[in-house]
């Protein structure tokens, strides 16, 4: 009998959950084309990923509504609770996500037509791994898997990694080449957009952790305690 | 919900290794609690799992009930209620009993709020007015019924009916409120009223409510017991208990996986 008494809930918190895929879906493609309109110089795609921007903050505000609607009509308790609190969370990282998908094709806009400082190697090993990181975060989070959230979390690392050795190059650069300055920019903001999307999945991690076991936990800690440059 | 900034430890009741038989049934099993002054506690649980027994041991309302059997002890301010030679009747005007289904006696409203204090000896007749009203105003019924205090008390709606039998309760100067499923036979403001009222009341008494409401655990209670199969599974702080409770029995039992 156990399953029919909470049908009701179950059904929304898999609606919840399939629309929290697709919302994945969208970021996954905007990072993936904001990569290729970045290396294509492709101007029209870069519009077309700002745009399509809209269709993840609508995402955010239904599912938003949806747990709403589950606190108020469920009174979800105990674990489904603190899903329904985490997603209402992941949601804004999200969002924001999307935010920076869409922001590298914004500096593919104001690029013009400005040839690459140099050729892209570093900022694509940084778009695959954010894609990753986002992939395994929502399947650690509807499995409840701690040990994957860790790990997911120790993968940012290598994303600010990453993104100290493209800040340090392009540095490098324009102390060489002072003309650089305005194209090294361009790409240190891709790389910037990146890094944050690590720290993004990071909060999710945590709140893996959070639906797991109910306890807050910073996974964000920098080696340095400074963070670098991050 | 009421957050508990600070954890009250001011034990009124104190139950040690309590085992509680109807003949050969076991009903209640090791159950070891502690009820805090002055707090709100919750026992929720399925049908039949023991919390309605459990909340008649308190004042011994289970005695009149043949072939049972009490194991362990049961402190009342660090006194063994069932110890032999306890009066009784002194007992259940310390822990007063408030029962599912409203239950004022066929006599006025005056007199049902009058008749403990008149069985107990208590106060010449003004003295007792006083009472009454007092009491009714604690249940804030007087500005109700203070012009027809002669009025059948079956007359008032069921929630009135109820908020009487409380103020009854109360007119002896109990220490102690037990309350079986209070608003299980209340229209929802009428629930509200009863919830409102125990919030207030929780200043000056001790309250165990049993209630199959989850929700209405959640919304009233300081701090929260799950029975079931006539054991006390989990025993916490309410906020904690519906957010992160500790056993996977509880998690099912709230989450509506099991029951």
């Amino acid at each position: 009998m156990g399953s029919s008494l909470r049908a009701t809930l179950d059904r929304g918190l898999n609606e919840i959950q399939e629309n929290l895929v697709r919302m994945r879906e969208l970021i996954d493609r905007a990072l993936s084309q904001s990569l290729k309109s970045l290396s294509d110089r492709d101007i029209a795609l870069a519009h077309q990923v700002i745009d399509e921007d809209e269709n993840i903050n609508d995402l955010r505000y239904k599912i938003e509504e949806e747990c709403l609607a589950l606190i108020a009509t469920q009174q979800p308790t105990a674990s489904d609770l603190r899903m329904i609190m985490a997603i209402m969370s992941v949601v804004v990282d999200l969002e924001r996500m999307g935010d920076y998908a869409a922001g590298i094709s914004k500096t593919v806009l104001r690029m013009g037509d400005e040839p690459l400082l140099k050729p892209l190697i570093d900022i694509p090993k940084m778009v695959e791994l954010a894609r990753e990181m986002l992939r395994d975060s929502l399947g650690a989070l509807f499995d409840h898997d701690v040990p994957r959230a860790r790990e997911i979390a120790a993968r940012d690392d290598e994303m600010d990694h990453l993104y100290q050795a493209i800040f340090d190059e392009l540095v490098e650069i324009m102390a060489h080449k002072p003309d650089s300055v305005h194209r090294a920019t361009y790409l240190l903001w891709c790389a910037h957009n990146l890094e944050r999307i690590g720290d993004r999945v990071t909060n999710i991690a945590e709140r893996v952790i959070f639906v797991s076991t109910g306890d807050f936990k910073d996974l964000n800690i920098k080696e340095d305690g400074i963070g670098g440059i991050n | 919900m009421p957050m508990m900034s600070e954890i009250n430890h001011n034990p009124k009741i104190i139950v040690r290794d309590l085992n509680f038989y109807y003949g050969l049934f076991k009903a209640l099993s090791d159950i070891s609690i502690e009820i805090q002054a002055c707090e709100i506690t919750a026992l929720i649980g399925p049908s039949g799992c023991g919390k309605s027994t459990f909340l008649r041991c308190l004042n011994r309302m289970n005695d009149t009930i043949p072939g049972i059997m009490v194991e362990g002890k049961i402190l009342l301010d660090g006194e063994d209620i069932y110890r032999d030679g306890i009066d009784l009747a002194l007992l259940r005007q310390r822990v007063g009993m408030v029962f599912q289904k409203p239950n004022p006696f066929p006599k006025s409203i005056f007199d049902n709020v009058a008749y403990g204090p008149r069985v107990l000896g208590r106060g010449k007749k003004h003295e007792i007015e006083e009472l009454v009203e007092e009491s009714l105003r604690k249940v804030s019924l007087w500005e109700e019924v203070k012009d027809s205090l002669n009025k059948d008390a079956f007359e008032l709606s069921l929630g009135e009916q109820q908020r009487l039998c409380l103020a009854r309760v109360l007119a002896v100067y109990p220490e102690i409120i037990l309350m079986d499923e209070p608003c299980s036979a209340l229209d929802p403001i009428a629930t509200l009223k009863i919830e409102d009222l125990m919030q207030e009341l929780k200043k000056n008494y001790t309250i165990v409510i049993v209630t199959h409401n989850m929700q209405q655990a959640a919304r009233v209670s300081d701090r929260t017991g799950l029975f079931w199969l006539g054991e006390l599974v989990e025993f916490g702080r309410t906020d904690q208990l519906f957010t992160r409770p500790r056993e996977e029995r509880t998690e099912d039992y709230i989450t509506g996986r099991l029951g």
